[in-house]
Formats: C-alpha cells, structure tokens, sequence
C-alpha cells in the first residue's frame, strides 16, 4: 500500500514538473497548414433510384484543408478542418443522356502523431474523424425519380504518412491520406418512394444507421507538397470511392482526380506577436 | 518489441481490407446493349418497378415468353422499338410509355374515345373570345351569370395571387365551372392548390402507396394524406360543377377524384382517363427511357382510380349539338348550376 501510494505521488510529482518545464521555458507556435485544391478527373456514377445504367464522364471539386498541432501535446496531436463541394457532369455510355451531381463535404478529424517512424523524416498519423456529406445527383430525362438526394453524417478514422524530404535544395513534402467512415446515419428513400409523399409527410424509413455493411466510403489523397519560399505547390491524385445499399437501392460513385493545390502555413499573431524563441511546432512539415 | 508492431500493423491492414470486401457494394445487374439485352432490361425493370400487375391481372411472366420468342438478333431499332412497345401496352397504362429519339410508345386510353371537348365552340361561341388568363387559367362570366374556368394543364403551376384574382372576379357568381377536359395532367402540388380554394376544413384526400422492393406486391402500407383550406386566401364555397372528359388524366384524374368528395361539387362529363400511379422513369442499356406508373394513389375511400373517375352526371357530346355549335357537356354543367340556384 506504501509503494502505491508512493508512485502515485511520484507520477503526480512527474506530470507537474513537466507542465511546469513547459510553460516556463518554451513558447509554442502552432502555424496552421492551409491548402486550397482543385480536382479535375473521372466520375463513375451509378445509383439505381434514378437509372440501372452506370454514367462516367468530368468531375471536379474545390477543398480548402487547415491542418495544426493541436494546443494541448502539439508534437503528438493534429487536427484537420476539411470542406470542400465537387460537381460531377456525367453521360451514360451512349451518350444521350447526362445527369449531374453536386456535393459538398465539412469533415474534421484529431490524429495522434508518431515522428521518426522507420526513418527520422517519417511521420505517420492516425485518429478519428467527423464528416458531413450531402448533396444531389439529378437526371433531367426522369419523371418523379428526376433527383437522387444524399445526405450522410459520419465518424470513422482518417490517417496520414507524411514524409519530408527534398530534391536537391527545393524541401519536398510527400503524404498520403486516408479518411474511412465507420458508422453514421444516412439519408435514403425508400425503393420507389417519391419525393411527393415525403413532400405529404411520409419520413418513414428515410434515415438508416450506417455501417460498412450496407454503406462505405473511403477517400485517399496522395500528395507532392513543394515548398517554394514561403508558398506550397502541392500536386497530387485523390480518389474516392462511396458504396451504399439501402432500400434494395445501390449507389457506386468512384472519382479519380489530378489534384493541384496551393497553399502555405500560417500563424494566427496575437497582440504581442510571436516571440523569437518561440518554438514551431508544424503539423505536417 | 519493434517487430510485434509490424506484424499487428499488417493483420489490422488485412482485417481492413477484407471488411471492406463485406462492404456495401452490391453489383446491379448488367445487359448487352442488343436486342435481347435491351428486351430483358425492360421486361426486368418493368418486373422489378411496375405497381399494378395484379390490380391489372397480368401475368407479367407469360407475356415475357410470349415476346421474347419475337426477338432475332439481328432485327432493326425500329422492330425492336415496335416489339417492347406492344408488350407495355399489355399493362393498359397512360402512365407506361417507351421514349427513344424517334419515337414514344403509349397506351392513351383518351384516344379510344369520344372527345367531348372542342375549345373552339368554347371561345367562340359562349365567350365571344373575351375572356381573361392567368396562371394557366382560362377565365370568364358567362350567361346565366356562371363563372367559368379552363385549365389546359395541371403543368402549369397556380400562383396564389392569380388565383386571387380569378375566384374574386367570379365571386359575383352564382356557381362555378372549373372546365379540366383534355388536361393531361402535371404537378400534384397544383392540385393541392386549387383544391385549397374550395373546402373549408382539413379533407382527407386520398392515400399514397410506393413500391419498397422488387417483388410484384412489396408495397408500402397506404400512407393517408390530407389537405388543408388555404390560409388568408380567397375561397369559394358556392356550387362548382367539375367538367371532365377522358383526357383528364395523371394530376387531373386525381384532381376530380378529390373534388368528386366535396359536397357542394358535382362532376360532369366522361369517365377521367385513369392514371393513378405516379410514373417513376428508368432506363435500357441503348439509351432508350421506360416510363411507368409505380406509386398507386388512391382516393379518399381507399379505390384505385387507375381507369378513370366516374361522372356524377355522364354525358357526351351530340352530334346535333356539334352542329349547332353547342358544346353538350357545358351546356350540361350549367344547367346543373341554373337549377341549384
């Protein structure tokens, strides 16, 4: 009982002498990354309630992403703001009818933070995230099923390889990032549910919990960051893939995107500004 | 210690990748866009969606091998086009069209049938051309000092404001013709509109079905739903004849059956062309649209409407009325509205 007692004092002990290293000695800056992006791709369009037939054709999106140290253990913790809308402009394969689709996406996520995995330049990052999805796929050629509506909230885990390096000496950020819901709730309407009666105030069976057995989604993001001056450039590809079954309705969307970015980290200054021994702590490089 | 994290990295890897195999995706199927790719893609849509195979009594599997032994490989757009529009007409459906570029299958009942309508003797000769429009509404006093109303299209949607102005203009009457013939229909919302005007209480107006899956009687329980008088507008609660022909269909059909409720109505005309079901659309692998009826809406006394509203009073246009320039279905009407006075 005496030893117990006695590593509880110690670990207390411990705790308070760090905080107290830390806020007497080091002023922490935090600089947010921001990164705005444009996407120009592929789209592949399938969902049943408006058409069995899967249409493809130009996809394009805007994100703007603001990643930072978190305030409390910033070397260990990231999180990341995320929103953006895409369009999809999308043919059927014999080309005499289109449909179009417009999204937008608000996700926030917290990663914990391992530097020097494998190699010192090697930060790998995993946590959880939040994401609300929503928006409208639209068939003009259709009758009373003329739109597909979508909405789904989310938490799920997103993660991160970042990987910091140069060519020559131009300093080169390379990463991949990964977002994958598990579970949330969905928007569906039933088989051959108009929105009329929903309209009259049928709402039954419209919301469905959402897991990967009947809904998944996924996005991954592979990117260049090239860090000129005090500017990033960032290159890159972004895919994402969304799979739901609900209703005996089926929806695949796939997009494959050219990703080109800029965008540079950021301090938000204080009244007294950031002191010289301030000490930078980025979220990614 | 190093090694043991790898390893537990790779099996969460590999437990993730087979999670996402069990995933949500589910294949739909596929079809060769050629005559028999085409033909099964509409037997089965229409399998999967239709909603009144056995309202209609169609065995639905026997017409399938019927047509299908009519199929050859190498037979035109325009035979196959021809081929899957006579099996749709087997439904007896308004609602049930095959739409390509060249051409739109249809089983218009309206067309099989008396007119009863000539908007010509309308204009001419009880209106003397002078009348006022708007909103889609046709609009005048006639002799007798009956008010008269034509609307082409439950298309065309009604402003609140306009039909402001039309029911004051007409409040001086002692009844109102609310003249649908030949409106093929449109937006059900317009009905709820114009419906608003003429009941002074919350109605039942009829109930709503959908289809929840792909077997010919997965349907959902009949969802009841109401309309409400509209607020801080003017409404009429004279006596109103409904004037309606086979051509009154889709919006207009269900138009009638709710207006048919109302005490102070009385329908005149044809039986309504039907079309019950609201039409969903989908699509074949050449491109080609099908249209068909698949949320079945029934009237206030839970019945189908889908072949038409029967008149309170029947009536059809003489051929020694149309010589004498007379229109017999209004003249009907207005005698109707003479006498309750």
């Amino acid at each position: 009982m005496n030893r117990l007692i006695a590593i509880v004092i110690l670990a207390v002990l411990a705790i308070s002498v760090s905080a107290q290293d830390e806020s007497d000695s080091t002023v922490i800056a935090r600089p947010v990354a921001s990164m705005f992006m444009a996407d120009v791709g592929h789209a592949s369009v399938l969902d049943s309630y408006l058409t069995p037939i899967t249409y493809g054709g130009i996809h394009t999106a805007l994100t703007y992403a603001a990643t930072q140290a978190t305030g409390f253990s910033p070397d260990r913790w990231v999180r990341q703001l995320e929103v953006g809308v895409e369009f999809a402009g999308v043919n059927n394969p014999v080309g005499n009818n289109d449909m179009q689709m417009l999204m937008a996406h608000a996700q926030w996520g917290m990663m914990h933070r391992w530097r020097g995995v494998f190699t010192p330049s090697l930060q790998l990052m995993l946590g959880g995230m939040t994401r609300l999805h929503g928006g409208v796929i639209y068939n003009s050629g259709n009758s009373n099923n003329v739109v597909s509506a979508k909405a789904h909230f989310s938490v799920g885990a997103m993660g991160m390889a970042v990987y910091n390096t140069h060519i020559g000496r131009l300093p080169l950020t390379l990463a991949y990032q990964a977002s994958l819901p598990v579970a949330g709730v969905f928007f569906s309407p039933d088989y051959d549910e108009s929105f009329y009666e929903m309209y009259l105030g049928n709402h039954h069976g419209l919301a469905h919990m959402g897991w990967w057995g009947n809904r998944f989604d996924m996005t991954n993001l592979v990117t260049a960051d090239l860090h000129l001056g005090n500017t990033i450039v960032r290159v890159g590809y972004r895919n994402r893939i969304e799979r739901s079954w609900a209703n005996h309705l089926n929806t695949h969307i796939t997009t494959h995107a050219l990703v080109l970015g800029v965008g540079g980290e950021f301090l938000s200054i204080s009244r007294r500004g950031v002191k010289p021994q301030a000490k930078i702590i980025s979220s990614m490089y | 210690m190093r090694e043991l994290r790898y390893k537990n990295c790779v099996f969460l890897g590999l437990v993730l990748m087979v999670l996402m195999t069990l995933s949500a995706c589910h294949d739909e199927p596929q079809w060769n866009n050629d005559p028999y790719g085409n033909f099964d893609a509409l037997w089965s849509i229409m399998d999967e969606h239709y909603a009144f195979f056995d309202y209609k009594e169609v065995d639905w599997n026997e017409v399938r091998t019927r047509y299908r032994e009519k199929l050859s490989p190498n037979m035109t757009s325009q035979e196959l086009f021809e081929l899957c529009g006579d099996m749709l007409k087997e439904l007896r459906d308004g609602h049930t069209n095959l739409i390509a570029a060249h051409d739109v299958s249809r089983y218009w009942i309206w067309e099989q049938f008396p007119v009863n309508y000539d908007e010509r003797i309308i204009d001419e000769y009880y209106l003397n051309f002078d009348y006022r429009r708007a909103t889609g509404i046709k609009y005048a006093l006639l002799d007798n000092n009956i008010g008269y109303m034509y609307y082409a299209s439950f298309a065309s949607n009604i402003g609140e404001g306009n039909l402001d102005h039309v029911l004051s203009y007409l409040s001086t009457a002692d009844g109102l013709i609310i003249d649908v013939r030949s409106n093929g229909g449109g937006f059900l919302t317009n009905v709820e509109t114009l419906v608003g005007r003429f009941i002074d209480g919350r109605i039942h107006a009829g109930s709503i079905q959908h289809k929840t899956g792909s077997g010919h009687n997965d349907m959902s329980e009949p969802y009841d739903y109401y309309f409400e008088p509209t607020k801080n507008h003017i409404h009429y609660q004279k006596p109103v004849v409904v004037i309606a022909n086979r051509g009154s269909f889709s919006a207009t059909n269900n138009f009638v059956s709710i207006m048919k409720s109302l005490p102070q109505v009385t329908i005149v005309g044809d039986v309504t062309g039907g079309g019950s079901g609201l039409p969903f659309t989908s699509e074949l692998p050449n491109g080609w649209n099908v249209r068909f009826s698949s949320c079945p809406i029934r009237d206030a006394q839970g019945q189908l409407t889908e072949f038409g509203v029967e008149p309170d009073v029947r009536v059809d246009q003489t051929a020694d009325d149309t010589a004498r320039h007379h229109d017999t279905l209004l003249d009907t009407a207005i005698g109707c509205l003479v006498k309750s006075r």
